[in-house]
């Protein structure tokens, strides 16, 4: 089989508010996470790992970091004659004059590309989750059933199932079943699935659902799309997935998601999981191993390459680049690229995005305060004064400017713009 | 063009490095693995990549498939595009005039070739065996503004150290006026590092010469310097030959120093962990609770559990509860058992120390390896790739376990003390 037939098309377009000052210059998929590489790598090894080699990234919100990161593609071996990744960001021509209106829209505006490549299966992946997934097996599932949609769900406890689309699956199969009933983000669900936004559909009948959901005013894919072809009666599958799945859409998922990779035996482990990242994004390949200084102490935590430790650090999770001065502390953090945290610095529960120095004898975030909420988050490019503290659960902006910062502190939930 | 781009670089990488003994067992010298993540030739390609130069030829004769594979299309040394480049070129034997290369002069004798099709002003010879960082581009600027021949890269050592370098006597403008081929008493203390600009039209017209002059250092040198301007260009700066055991790891150990003379990174010296070929990537190295961790240098994709002090680790070590590594350098993928201890060894890609395990026991380091004691003889005990210590073993000082060795070569002794060595059967 040299020509591909599945054709993935991932939504990468998004910034999510809930994530804040982490996703203010990129997309949310293009959020570091576990130490050195991007949400992104997740769905694209998963893709690599199935065999599915043709592949469009629909993506409209501050793409550089994005593109960037993805390079040829040849990092997940997507370059070749058959094989390829393509970034579709959003255009005007004498027929739309519009952004991309939402992912169900993203993906209509493209449909000329869709068609031009004529898949079999079209699978529409979110590209912001963490997880390991053969996606060869939902889609054999999917021609099985020969279903017009198959969407994976994961069981959830009923209290969290209704941030999510919710269905009710017959159990028809073990993998699976029709779907019952499906709601987006209802109030008092009535199954316990969740959707993870991994679908495939039957590409004509997608064509035909976009074209009706244009006569709409809202286009997305949980909300509008599935909700349609359950209304018509369609074939509409759920696949049902039982392993590790980690969101990164508010700061705690993202930092609990993160602390998932720690641990003797983590639930995220990313060699086993096979993961592949672009590593000529920000020349990581070329960082030396890490340093540990004659004080360096390391307690479950992870760094990579190019790190220089002399400090503590506790639960933690270093980026390439990061130093942690003699006598600096680092606990339940996750410190992005070039962090520099400076002698009797302290960190307790800090998610600090990339090049953010901390000054000497700095306090950030609140040792025992570990209830959700109350992580502090630092943008980039941020230099934290000689002991200044910073509380819980606080924001501080991209790039401030060196007076802006108050000299009484901030205190806990506080947001400094 | 640059200015000082037009240099061709021949690098030469043949040698077979016979004093690291089981480390250059399947691999030529340059492709020894060194400082965790790198290889020796890394940080010659790197400097020719940081100095400006594109078009590269590495001579390969000795084992040379790990050194090929590493170096790959050249694209982690940016040596890819229409006109850069890095070519392997071996000795081609059956041809006229072309045989194994006999020595430095020889082997860049049977490339002319090469030299002719890749026209140029100078030629930059080196060697892929050493670890420094240099700025060729000065040096080629030194050599056209002293109009010279031939410019040799040279530096002070100590005078107990001479006699393993060619030495030269210069006059006050550094011209080069005396040579001496391995001296056994020196009158100088300047050594040649084995880097050479030659002016390409008399390189070529000097290699015409006399086919029985196959050494740069012994034949071409000593005769250049009675007629035509041979240059010293002095070198200031880190620079270790790493042929031998004892300085092989003495250079791993300059790493790890909070003002470590050797900074890979901040000299721009490349790795390519591409070359490994891994499905993955290696993940962030992980310190389970209860480590112990200092003094170290520790690559992506290692697991520490137990105890890491004054060692480095290249990527995928593991390092179970309750072991020791101590002043060891330990290659990709090895597994240190529990409660195993690795006490000044060299340990080769994927080993496994069983559980409980000693390697490098006892005070007795001055005590030579009995079949190698020329090349062991400071108390580093070597262990070969992929080779398997019993569990509860116990291995003395300056020992050598033999490459993809089995439990059962032990046959059931539980001590093998210092000095002993599992050789090939």
């Amino acid at each position: 089989m040299l020509k591909p037939s599945t054709l993935a098309m991932i939504l990468a377009g998004g910034r999510v508010d809930e994530l804040g000052v982490l996703t203010h210059y990129r997309p949310k998929s293009a959020v570091p996470f576990g130490g050195f590489a991007r949400v992104i790598d997740f769905p694209l090894t998963n893709l690599m790992l199935s065999g599915i080699e043709l592949i469009a990234i629909l993506s409209q919100y501050r793409s550089y970091s994005l593109i960037n990161h993805i390079g040829t593609g040849a990092a997940w071996d997507m370059i070749g004659r058959y094989r390829g990744i393509s970034i579709l960001p959003p255009f005007k021509d004498y027929e739309s004059p519009h952004w991309y209106r939402g992912s169900a829209d993203a993906v209509y505006q493209n449909l000329d590309f869709v068609r031009y490549h004529d898949p079999e299966e079209i699978l529409v992946l979110s590209g912001d989750h963490i997880y390991s997934m053969d996606y060869r097996k939902m889609i054999r599932y999917h021609n099985e059933q020969d279903a017009d949609l198959t969407a994976a769900f994961l069981e959830v406890a009923p209290e969290e199932a209704s941030r999510f689309g919710v269905a009710e699956i017959a159990d028809d199969f073990p993998e699976g079943g029709r779907l019952i009933s499906y709601e987006e983000k209802p109030r008092s669900p009535k199954g316990r699935w969740a959707s993870l936004t991994v679908l495939c559909f039957r590409p004509a009948v997608l064509y035909e659902m976009l074209r009706l959901n244009q006569e709409s005013d809202s286009y997305e894919f949980g909300r509008d799309i599935i909700p349609m072809m359950m209304e018509r009666r369609l074939n509409v599958h759920g696949y049902k997935f039982h392993g590790y799945w980690g969101y990164t859409r508010t700061v705690d998922e993202y930092w609990q998601t993160s602390m998932d990779l720690l641990g003797p035996d983590p639930r995220i482990d990313m060699e086993k999981w096979g993961l592949r990242t672009n590593l000529e994004h920000r020349n990581i390949r070329d960082c030396q191993p890490m340093k540990i200084g004659r004080h360096g102490v390391l307690d479950n935590s992870m760094a990579y390459n190019g790190c220089i430790v002399d400090g503590t650090v506790k639960n933690s999770i270093l980026f390439p680049g990061v130093r942690v001065e003699q006598g600096a502390e680092v606990v339940d953090s996750i410190l992005f690229f070039n962090n520099h945290v400076r002698r009797g610095a302290r960190l307790c529960r800090v998610v600090s995005d990339v090049n953010t120095h901390f000054g000497r004898d700095c306090r950030v975030g609140v040792p025992g305060v570990d209830t959700p909420g109350n992580v502090t988050v630092i943008g980039w490019n941020n230099q934290v004064p000689d002991s200044m503290v910073i509380g819980s659960g606080c924001t501080v902006y991209p790039r401030l400017s060196p007076d802006r910062w108050p000299e009484s502190g901030m205190v806990d939930q506080e947001v400094l713009k | 063009m640059r200015p000082g781009s037009d240099a061709l670089v021949l690098l030469l990488a043949g040698g077979i490095g016979s004093r690291l003994n089981i480390l250059v067992g399947h691999r030529a010298k340059p492709a020894v693995p060194f400082g965790g993540i790198y290889r020796i030739i890394d940080f010659s390609l790197s400097n020719v990549m940081n100095s400006g130069l594109t078009r590269v030829g590495v001579l390969t004769q000795y084992k040379p498939l790990s050194l090929m594979r590493h170096i790959g299309t050249g694209e982690a040394w940016d040596f890819t595009g229409r006109t850069r480049g890095v070519k392997i070129l071996p000795p081609r034997t059956g041809e006229k005039d072309s045989d194994w290369y006999q020595g430095t002069a020889d082997a860049i004798r049977q490339n002319i070739d090469f030299i002719q099709a890749n026209p140029s002003e100078q030629v930059l010879i080196l060697s892929g065996d050493h670890i420094y960082q240099m700025d060729f581009a000065a040096m080629l600027e030194y050599h056209r503004h002293k109009k010279a021949d031939i410019t040799i890269g040279m530096m002070v050592v100590p005078k107990s150290q001479i006699h393993q370098f060619g030495a030269g006597i210069v006059d006050k403008e550094n011209r080069i006026i005396d040579w001496e081929e391995k001296p056994e008493v020196p009158r100088t203390n300047l050594a040649s590092m084995g880097i050479y600009v030659f002016d390409t039209a008399y390189l070529l017209r000097t290699l015409g010469r006399d086919k029985r002059e196959i050494d740069f250092g012994m034949h071409i040198v000593p005769r250049a310097i009675e007629r035509d301007r041979v240059f010293a260009y002095p070198f200031y700066g880190y620079w270790r030959d790493v042929g031998t055991i004892q300085s092989y790891w003495e250079t791993n150990m300059d790493l790890i120093p909070d003002d470590s003379p050797i900074s890979p990174e901040e000299w721009g010296i490349r790795p390519n962990p591409e070359a490994e070929g891994r499905p993955m990537d290696r993940a962030p190295a992980r310190f389970i609770s209860g480590c112990d961790v200092r003094s170290s240098m520790i690559s992506a994709g290692s697991v520490i559990e137990g105890t890491v002090i004054n060692s480095v680790l290249s990527p995928g070590v593991h390092v179970r509860r309750d072991a020791v590594v101590r002043d060891s350098v330990i290659f990709e993928d090895s597994f240190i058992g529990r409660g195993a201890v690795v006490d000044l060894a060299i340990c080769d890609k994927r080993v496994r120390v069983g559980d409980g395990a000693i390697v490098g026991h006892g005070d007795d380091r001055d005590v030579p390896n009995h079949d190698f004691p020329g090349h062991l003889y400071t108390g580093i005990t070597l262990v070969g790739k992929e080779a398997m210590v019993p569990a509860g073993i116990r291995i003395g000082r300056n020992c050598i376990v033999r490459p993809g060795c089995r439990p059962d070569d032990f046959q059931g002794r539980d001590v093998l003390a210092t000095g002993e060595s599992i050789l090939e059967r």
